[in-house]
């Protein structure tokens, strides 16, 4: 602010210093300034940044990290769409009529989302993956009757400790079901001697933490009971795969930063999350629908508001309140650019480089994949190598992956290590994997 | 101001036919995927580059903004957001950083995330701070959690079931601590607008785990009995949670350690002008103080013999509350405003917010009635009321002016409620012309304030009938 506006504006106050205005906190209370050091100018900025973010070496390495978040293709359009200022730095639409635009968005982020999974409704975001399934772990018990929820025996910790915090404050038990080493998926046997009358959830993952499809999956509907299946879907692979809502999925989630996310160190990322209809008035996130305006043309709104914590409090379905907007309109302008074809090429092409990378690695014997299933992204393969060896001789080729399955996942049952592909990884980068870790 | 929003009868996506621009050399589906998994069909919008770009041109036209002009979001904060936080944002080396890479690869991001972690821990006085929580509310959970492991640990929690909320509160406070599996209690405010002490006194019990306010609170006045509502709570044995929502008025005047609460959260896309994003993306850091430290969500970053690296050890963590760490696009964006700004600049930026509240409310005090204390911090809610107007046409008012209205109808201990919170990043040019236009609404024609806005991309949209005939996706 000019020092003539400031001046000025404490002349109609009354007051000669600003600091009379703090006159209200109590002086123990004060504090005497900050110590965080004095502020650059913005060139000075944009150095020590272009410094700090040189100290990152990954950005020139080959990439096979994934296990929930991938390096895809992400169409240039993406990036313009959402740094249009008139999104980026909107806030929510509370006000309707002059936030048209960003509604509209959600509204359309809904339905393609809807369409993908071939759910009845999705909400407009939640945080990311686990988080969103957290949610859909609570809505579940607010849905059904039971204190049982049946979690697979294999997945990622990270995901796992999300859902356990999100399940906390009630008075319900996780039950692991198994999943079958051998084969990658779900125990059927097992899952159906674990489902009881108390069960009121059951998590499924597809594809399973392992990394293979998992055709168990679209069996459970039919042994469920009262409990709502729950299940976890990779988006992308939907561009070949029977989507959620085809196999009597009540509550469909997943991790949408695959759909033209920067990858971020981990966020910020989308939580997609979608329902059956009869279960909507229980559901959490805000939701848009669409309505008239007083001349009676089309519009947008935020609607269903009675279930959230600005009206509803302490009995609200959730406490979201700010979720990943713009990480919604960005999946929907990626979904819109790549369209139908697009995201089955996507799917197609990362389907082809697992079975290659498998191939490459029994071929050159150093590697095997040991699941009767079928890899898409994440692909699990056992080497003789200990993981300090592997590290080196990946760090030597400058090849990012390789993340052993002990670091990730609840329980050990396979070994092996993650090299996970997509559509941009090439043949040359999997032929430089095998190298590597043959040590040529 | 003469206001003319874009208005287009724009077609939804799908309405589009002119085919995706989008192309991989192979595109076959292997033959080795069984039918029996496959999709028989998949229906997406197919829609060229140009049309997509054309698209959310006319969306982003039909869509108000921080950009656009002022927008006096109470509890929002709704300030300018730099555009160099962007541009360091955008660079590569950070945005394509895998979640999972080695420590050794990405030292970079996680010197960022420490010396984020650093700067807020001296801000709040907390002890250690972590920067996991995805959002404002997700922070609060997270302390939510917090609390309960820890009565959990010292075998108390069945009987600290209660969580003692002021009735002014944000509704993310009651929601978290539901969410947690705690009872609420509310609290009732004083004829001040402040938390009413005897009532406190009252609620106050060994069934109490922890009194959850934010300072200044939702009227924007400072709780002047802070230190003897801390030194009640813990001598109740509870802990004291600052919801840091309203942190834009304190900037280096006090800080919530200094007042004695023990977790604070931080909401970086509100205090450190990170963009809201039509709803999100935030960020919302947690702090602790003293034994919570061993409570947080793991990892933290340490800087240990010249090197940054991921600590998870803490003893009694309760585990992760989101995938990684946070929204690090967010967190970089909040880094760079605080070194930008240094501790001078947000001196800087809580006494502009503060003098710009102050003299808005005076402006207003002829016309609207403003309840409460006189003197306000980063926010002031005034009532329409005694205009006999309501909110919310007043609100419609101030769209067709090309204003984006204040937070209407909260905190619910007002009625007719407009709170308002133009924050550092308005001139008092901006000011003026709001403060004429909310002065101009008063005396409209209540009638005529029912068809308004006649300005914007639409008209008065029904509310009922989207609630009624439901209509969620195309």
């Amino acid at each position: 602010m000019s020092s003539k506006d400031s001046s000025g504006m404490l002349n109609f106050l009354s007051l000669d210093t600003v600091e009379a205005l703090f006159s209200d906190i109590p002086k123990n209370s004060r504090t005497d300034g900050l110590k965080i050091g004095h502020g650059i100018e913005e060139n000075d900025l944009l150095l020590q940044a272009a410094a700090v973010s040189s100290k990152n070496h990954a950005s020139g390495c080959i990439n096979f990290l994934g296990n929930g978040a991938y390096r895809r293709i992400i169409p240039s359009v993406v990036d313009t769409v959402v740094s249009m200022g008139e999104f980026q730095t909107a806030y929510t639409p509370y006000q309707p009529e002059i936030s048209q635009g960003m509604l509209q968005a959600l509204f359309e982020y809904q339905s393609v989302i809807s369409d993908l999974t071939a759910m009845d409704v999705t909400n407009s975001s939640m945080y990311d993956g686990p988080t969103a399934l957290g949610e859909a772990a609570r809505m579940a018990y607010r849905c059904s009757n039971g204190d049982e929820i049946l979690i697979p025996s294999i997945m990622y910790r990270n995901r796992l400790s999300v859902i356990e915090n999100y399940l906390a404050g009630l008075p319900v038990k996780m039950v692991p079901y198994r999943i079958d080493p051998s084969t990658g998926q779900i125990d059927m046997q097992d899952i159906e001697a674990k489902i009881t009358d108390h069960t009121f959830g059951i998590v499924a993952e597809n594809p399973s933490s392992l990394g293979v499809i998992d055709p168990n999956v679209m069996k459970i509907a039919s042994i469920k009971k009262n409990a709502l299946l729950i299940t976890y879907y990779d988006p992308v692979s939907l561009g070949i795969l029977k989507p959620p809502g085809e196999y009597g999925t009540d509550i469909a989630v997943g991790e949408g930063q695959q759909l033209g996310i920067h990858l971020n160190l981990g966020g910020p990322y989308l939580g997609l999350f979608s329902f059956a209809n009869e279960y909507l008035r229980k559901s959490p996130g805000r939701i848009m629908g669409q309505t008239t305006d007083s001349q009676g043309r089309r519009a947008f709104v935020m609607t269903l508001q009675t279930r959230e914590q600005h009206i509803r409090r302490d009995r609200a379905m959730s406490n979201i309140c700010s979720n990943q907007a713009l990480m919604a309109v960005a999946a929907l302008s990626y979904l819109a650019t790549v369209g139908p074809g697009g995201l089955r090429s996507v799917a197609a092409r990362t389907f082809s480089n697992s079975k290659l990378l498998v191939n490459s690695f029994e071929r050159a014997k150093i590697g095997k994949f040991g699941m009767k299933g079928i890899p898409f992204s994440d692909v699990l393969i056992n080497l003789q190598l200990d993981e300090k060896a592997l590290s080196s001789r990946l760090h030597d080729s400058c090849i990012a992956g390789g993340i052993a399955a002990s670091r990730i996942l609840t329980t050990d049952a396979k070994g092996g290590y993650f090299f996970s592909v997509t559509e941009s990884t090439t043949h040359e980068n999997i032929q430089s994997l095998i190298n590597a870790v043959g040590g040529n | 101001m003469e206001f003319r929003q874009a208005r287009y009868a724009e077609r939804m996506l799908k309405e589009y036919s002119s085919g995706s621009s989008f192309f991989l050399h192979q595109d076959e589906i292997p033959d080795w995927i069984p039918a029996e998994i496959r999709r028989s069909s998949l229906i997406l919008p197919d829609v060229s580059e140009y049309d997509v770009i054309r698209h959310f041109t006319r969306l982003s036209q039909m869509n108000y903004s921080v950009d656009t002009g002022l927008y006096p979001l109470g509890s929002c904060t709704m300030k300018f957001n730099p555009k160099y936080a962007d541009k360091i944002a955008s660079m590569p080396e950070f945005s394509e950083m895998h979640p999972l890479a080695d420590e050794s690869l990405v030292q970079g991001s996680l010197q960022v995330m420490y010396e984020l972690q650093e700067m807020l821990k001296e801000i709040s006085h907390m002890d250690e701070v972590s920067l996991q929580p995805p959002a404002g509310a997700h922070g609060e959970f997270t302390g939510i959690r917090i609390v309960k492991k820890y009565f959990q640990d010292a075998g108390a929690a069945d009987v600290r079931d209660e969580i003692l909320i002021p009735d002014s509160a944000h509704g993310t406070n009651p929601a978290s601590a539901a969410m947690g599996g705690f009872k609420t209690i509310e609290i009732p405010s004083n004829s001040n607008g402040t938390v009413d002490v005897e009532a406190l006194k009252a609620a106050l019990s060994e069934r109490t785990a922890a009194l959850m306010i934010t300072n200044p609170n939702t009227l924007g006045i400072f709780e002047t009995e802070i230190e003897e509502i801390a030194r009640l709570v813990h001598e109740a044995g509870a802990f004291l949670y600052y919801d840091g929502a309203n942190f834009n008025a304190i900037l280096g005047k006090t800080a919530p350690g200094k007042m004695g609460f023990d977790i604070t959260h931080f909401n970086l896309h509100k205090t450190f002008a990170t963009p809201h994003g039509g709803g999100g993306p935030g960020a919302g850091p947690v702090g602790v103080r003293g034994k919570l430290a061993e409570y947080l969500p793991v990892p933290l970053v340490r800087y240990r013999d010249g090197k940054y690296m991921l600590d998870g050890s803490l003893k009694h963590s309760i585990g992760k509350v989101s995938a990684y760490f946070g929204n690090f696009g967010i967190l970089l964006r909040a880094w760079a405003y605080i070194k930008r700004n240094g501790s001078e600049g947000l001196e800087n930026v809580s006494e502009t917010a503060v003098l710009n509240t102050n003299y808005l409310a005076k402006k207003l005090a002829s016309t609207y009635l403003i309840p409460k204390g006189k003197l306000k911090k980063h926010e002031v809610v005034v009532s329409s009321e005694n205009t006999g107007r309501r909110a919310l046409d007043i609100a419609k008012y101030l769209l067709d002016e090309g204003i984006h209205p204040p937070t209407v109808y909260f905190p619910l201990t007002v009625h007719e409620a407009m709170m308002i919170e133009v924050t550092e990043s308005a001139s008092r040019d901006d000011i003026d012309t709001f403060a004429e236009a909310l002065i101009r609404a008063a005396s409209e024609d209540p009638e005529k304030l029912k068809k308004l806005p006649q300005n914007t991309a639409v008209g008065r949209v029904d509310e009922v009938k989207a609630a009624r005939d439901l209509k969620l996706k195309w």
